[in-house]
């Protein structure tokens, strides 16, 4: 059961708000257990066991981390300064060793359903190269919904723990429903427990008011994907699958039609599950902020995908640049070429890192190890140009402050994740650069409108998507200025809030991309 | 403090960091620029900045930067 | 209490709204005769009373195969494709009953397919997903907006009014299967449910008071059917004297089921069904019971269909 499946927004989620309401509170999060483990069988079916075997270890894992640091502090009172540091490294060692086991334990599930068939293609590959074939048999196993999400959140629930950020959980149940609450389950956010904890046992009654916003997300959602990217993937589709035919500019179009493709849907996606777990209070973070809107690159990362940026930002990034060997290696460096080279070999390092995990979490492929090692590069040479960008500026009296120099940065950034885009939703590595080459080589911008009304769009859709596509840049805006817009319109006069509501409704309805001869986009990150 | 300032200066020279409450959060200090800020700290004051405290809520300004400094210091 | 009658309000203006712009959309003499839901749930109500021939019903693997505007270009007749995706029998009868009432056609054809579909076999919450959809009343209209608007400042019916797909499916994917020699000639027999025998009943009686030939056919599929199927069709049909042409076993139709199915071998896809829409006219024309209406001023919405409907294959 999909998020834009109307049995899961407009039926399931209020039965279940009406049975949440009604049970009383204490049983309120073993309602919303029951409910996620149901959702999740609805993908899943009897695959839900390996959810409950990461809860369980993490729970298991965590408990233990407690109880050593426990017996620790008993064994610490009263020692001598010289025997405290020895208890305190066999015991940081033995916690250390139930955290690696755990991760591993649980990342090898994540290998098994989403990299072995990769690995066993490259290693077939590699085997044939000295005349073996088919050296290894080919698997395909369906995963778990959510399994790079949930894993994710395993272990920094784990980590978190070892660093002493969070108390291990004591009850069981509690885990359970932090790995596979139903909204967060399958597209994420990536959540913390630190951060979810209190409210999602709270058990709060549903308000009115709570409701209603939920729902005006919800339908905001359902707006994104059904109008603009079902809308967008007729065209998309036909590009990517058929690009020799195409023109250049055609395939750029087809870039940028797609990377708004993915931003609707995902962002779409991320508002119905944002909405719905705002319906029982509990609030979610925000995955997405305005992306489109970044100066740079790097800047781009942090308003897109944000709760996976910042996971990796935790649980790789820093953990790699501040390690030992990763310090040994760039003191040297510091000493004969100062502290920004250093730095800059120390994060370097880091991306590099971050980067691969990154390619490679969005699915087995080349493609995706491609995209990551793209944005890699082009945030490293952000960094290492920066100061000489600056001098340029001064130089020629350019103010980087100045609206035009920012216009000019968006539409750079822009650009930039248009071809990252192009190169991740293309059809293999190959597919990818001979687009690329059109796009470079072919200018033949004759072509360009017959193209465009070719493309399975006509002119009516083309102006649906322009003030569809309007309405989402203002509400963007507004946000960007940070202006609560439903606290806004809830001020409003009644009927003038109705309209709203059923203007946006009757556009879902009837300009919805829909039925039949149209292709739902499928949930893109669910694959993932 | 003085020598917190300066090193910040240094780093981002465009930004009024006495005032500042949002470093991290209006992204004035990206992840590279925060590495750089840490290993010049590390250098200066004689501390180790564990990786844990590595949160906005410590890097959003110059006042929670020293605070974490001083705190860090004690502790060793 | 306040909140839960604003809600209850919320909903009544907008079933209100529903119904509203279910009039703007849908085509307008079919509502009046048979009612919002119903002509939205049914595609061929929306065609011209008494002009359809013949009535396909089945599952997508009618949708997939029969491509009526083909037929009309090389026969002139007029076929329509009453299929469902996963198309239950007792769906089937009322598709069938639904097409007598509005169109009174010489004949109905019966994808086999359907007698074997068990209802057991549908998930628990397939009747409601079903139910949802009937109520609404957008599912296969909602796109009229582009002719609504258009009409609305040209003041002229122009003819994208006319469904030009008259129920056909336009897929153009292709993946080619594995399987080879998919009929092999056995003496096996495979068993029909008996809810669904009890139903074909209802449909073979239900044809016979209304004077309307009924025919079971089997589309060209490697998937779906084999030779214990195609034997306990025909030994079950036959026994109500029904006809029943296996197109698995038509040499004739030729299918390349390397280009021509769009998902290894389960359903055809467009170059697919051109060959079998070919084949399905030529027999057609060989039951002498329909007739070629190409050159008859009152079909002349069909011709102007095959334009528009030859426009919309890219």
């Amino acid at each position: 059961m999909s998020y834009f499946n109307v049995l899961y927004a407009f039926v399931a989620l209020p039965i279940l708000v009406a049975l949440y309401n009604i049970v009383p509170k204490k049983i309120r999060p073993i309602l919303l257990l029951l409910a996620s483990y149901a959702f999740f069988f609805s993908y899943s079916k009897f695959l839900i066991v390996f959810v409950m075997l990461s809860s369980l270890s993490i729970y298991l894992a965590g408990r233990k981390m407690s109880s050593l640091e426990s017996k620790k502090k008993e064994k610490l009172e009263g020692l001598e300064k010289e025997e405290k540091k020895a208890v305190k490294e066999t015991y940081q060692k033995n916690k250390r060793n139930v955290l690696v086991f755990t991760i591993i334990f649980n990342a090898f599930f994540l290998f098994i359903f989403k990299y072995l068939g990769f690995f066993v293609k490259n290693t077939n590959h590699l085997v044939s190269f000295f005349g073996g074939n088919n050296f290894l048999p080919i698997i395909k196993l369906a995963a778990p919904i959510g399994i790079s999400f949930y894993t994710l959140q395993a272990i920094s629930y784990l980590v978190d723990i070892y660093r002493e950020k969070i108390e291990a959980e004591k009850k069981l149940l509690k885990v359970m429903l932090y790995l596979s609450f139903f909204p967060t389950v399958v597209e994420g956010p990536i959540t913390r427990y630190g951060d979810i904890k209190d409210t999602i046992y709270e058990g709060t009654r549903v308000t009115y008011q709570n409701f209603c916003f939920g729902y005006q997300r919800i339908l905001f959602g359902f707006f994104k994907k059904m109008v603009i990217a079902d809308r967008l993937n007729i065209f998309v589709k036909i590009i990517f699958t058929d690009y020799m035919s195409y023109s250049g500019p055609a395939i750029f179009l087809g870039a940028i039609f797609y990377t708004i493709l993915l931003y609707m849907e995902f962002s779409g996606t991320m508002d119905v599950v944002i909405g719905s777990a705002e319906m029982f209070g509990i609030t979610l973070p925000e995955n997405f902020r305005q992306p489109f809107f970044s100066k740079n690159i790097s800047e781009f990362w942090s308003r897109w995908h944000i709760s996976l940026g910042q996971w990796f930002k935790d649980y790789i990034f820093y953990p790699v640049s501040l390690s030992k060997p990763v310090k040994k290696l760039t003191t040297g460096i510091k000493k004969t070429f100062g502290n920004r080279v250093s730095s800059l070999t120390m994060g370097g390092i880091a991306l590099f890192a971050v980067w691969s995990l990154n390619g490679l979490w969005h699915g087995a492929g080349y493609q995706y190890l491609f995209f990551g090692y793209y944005h890699f590069t082009l945030i490293l040479l952000g960094n290492i140009f920066e100061p000489w960008i600056v001098a340029f500026c001064t130089k020629a009296h350019i103010n980087r402050k100045s609206i035009p120099y920012r216009i000019f940065q968006t539409v750079k950034t822009c650009i930039l994740v248009f071809i990252g885009e192009l190169f991740f939703r293309a059809d293999g590595l190959r597919a990818g650069f001979s687009m690329m080459k059109r796009i470079l080589t072919d200018f033949q911008f004759h072509h360009i409108g017959r193209e465009i009304a070719s493309l399975g769009l006509d002119i009516k859709d083309y102006i649906v998507l322009a003030i569809a596509l309007l309405f989402v840049l203002g509400i963007s805006i507004l946000r960007e200025r940070r202006i609560p817009i439903r606290e806004k319109i809830s001020k409003k006069p009644l009927v003038l809030r109705w309209t709203l509501y059923y203007v946006l409704i009757f556009a879902i309805l009837i300009f919805g991309a829909y039925g039949k001869g149209y292709v739902p986009v499928a949930p893109i990150y669910a694959d993932f | 403090m003085e020598k917190l300032l300066e090193i910040l200066e240094e780093l981002e020279p465009d930004v009024d960091f006495e005032n500042c409450e949002n470093l991290v959060d209006g992204r004035y200090l990206d992840s590279l620029t925060i590495l750089s800020l840490i290993s010049e700290i590390e250098d200066a004051f004689d501390v180790q900045i564990p990786t844990v405290e590595i949160v906005p809520a410590n890097f959003n300004s110059a006042k929670k930067i020293w605070a974490l400094i001083e705190r860090l210091q004690e502790e060793d | 209490m306040k909140n839960a009658l604003k809600s209850i309000l919320f909903m009544g203006i907008f079933f209100l709204l529903l119904i509203g712009t279910s009039y703007w959309l849908l085509p307008q003499e079919a509502v009046y005769h048979y009612g919002i839901i119903k002509t939205a749930h049914y595609d061929i109500l929306g065609e011209e009373k008494d002009t359809i021939d013949v009535v396909v019903v089945g599952d997508s693997l009618i949708y997939s195969a029969v491509s009526p505007m083909e037929i009309w270009h090389e026969y002139g007749f007029t076929v329509f494709d009453s299929a469902t995706q996963g198309q239950l029998i007792r769906d089937s009868f009322k598709h069938v009953q639904v097409a007598v009432e509005s169109q009174h056609p010489k004949m109905i054809l019966l994808e086999a397919n359907v007698l074997y579909r068990d209802a057991k076999n549908k998930p628990w919450s397939y009747d409601y997903e079903e139910w949802f959809k009937m109520y609404n009343p957008y599912q296969g209209y909602h796109n009229n907006w582009k002719r609504r608007l258009l009409t609305m400042f040209q003041n002229e019916d122009d003819f994208t009014n006319i469904n030009v797909f008259k129920g056909f499916k336009y897929i153009t994917d292709s993946e080619p299967t594995t399987k080879t020699n998919y009929m092999k000639k056995s003496k096996k027999k495979k068993k029909i449910p008996e809810e669904n025998q009890r139903y074909f009943q209802q449909i073979v009686k239900y044809c016979k008071d209304n004077n309307v030939k009924l025919v079971v056919i089997s589309t060209p599929s490697m998937k779906v059917w084999n030779y214990a199927k195609h034997n306990g069709i025909e030994k079950f049909v036959s026994s109500y004297g029904i006809d029943y042409v296996d197109f698995n076993l038509d040499d004739t139709i030729d299918i390349d089921w390397n280009t021509e199915t769009r998902d290894q071998g389960d359903h055809l896809n467009y170059k697919g069904a051109i060959k079998f829409s070919h084949a399905l006219g030529a027999y057609l024309k060989k039951t002498d019971l329909v007739v070629d209406h190409r050159s008859d001023s009152a079909y002349q919405s069909w011709n102007e269909g095959y334009r528009i409907y030859q426009k919309s294959l890219k």
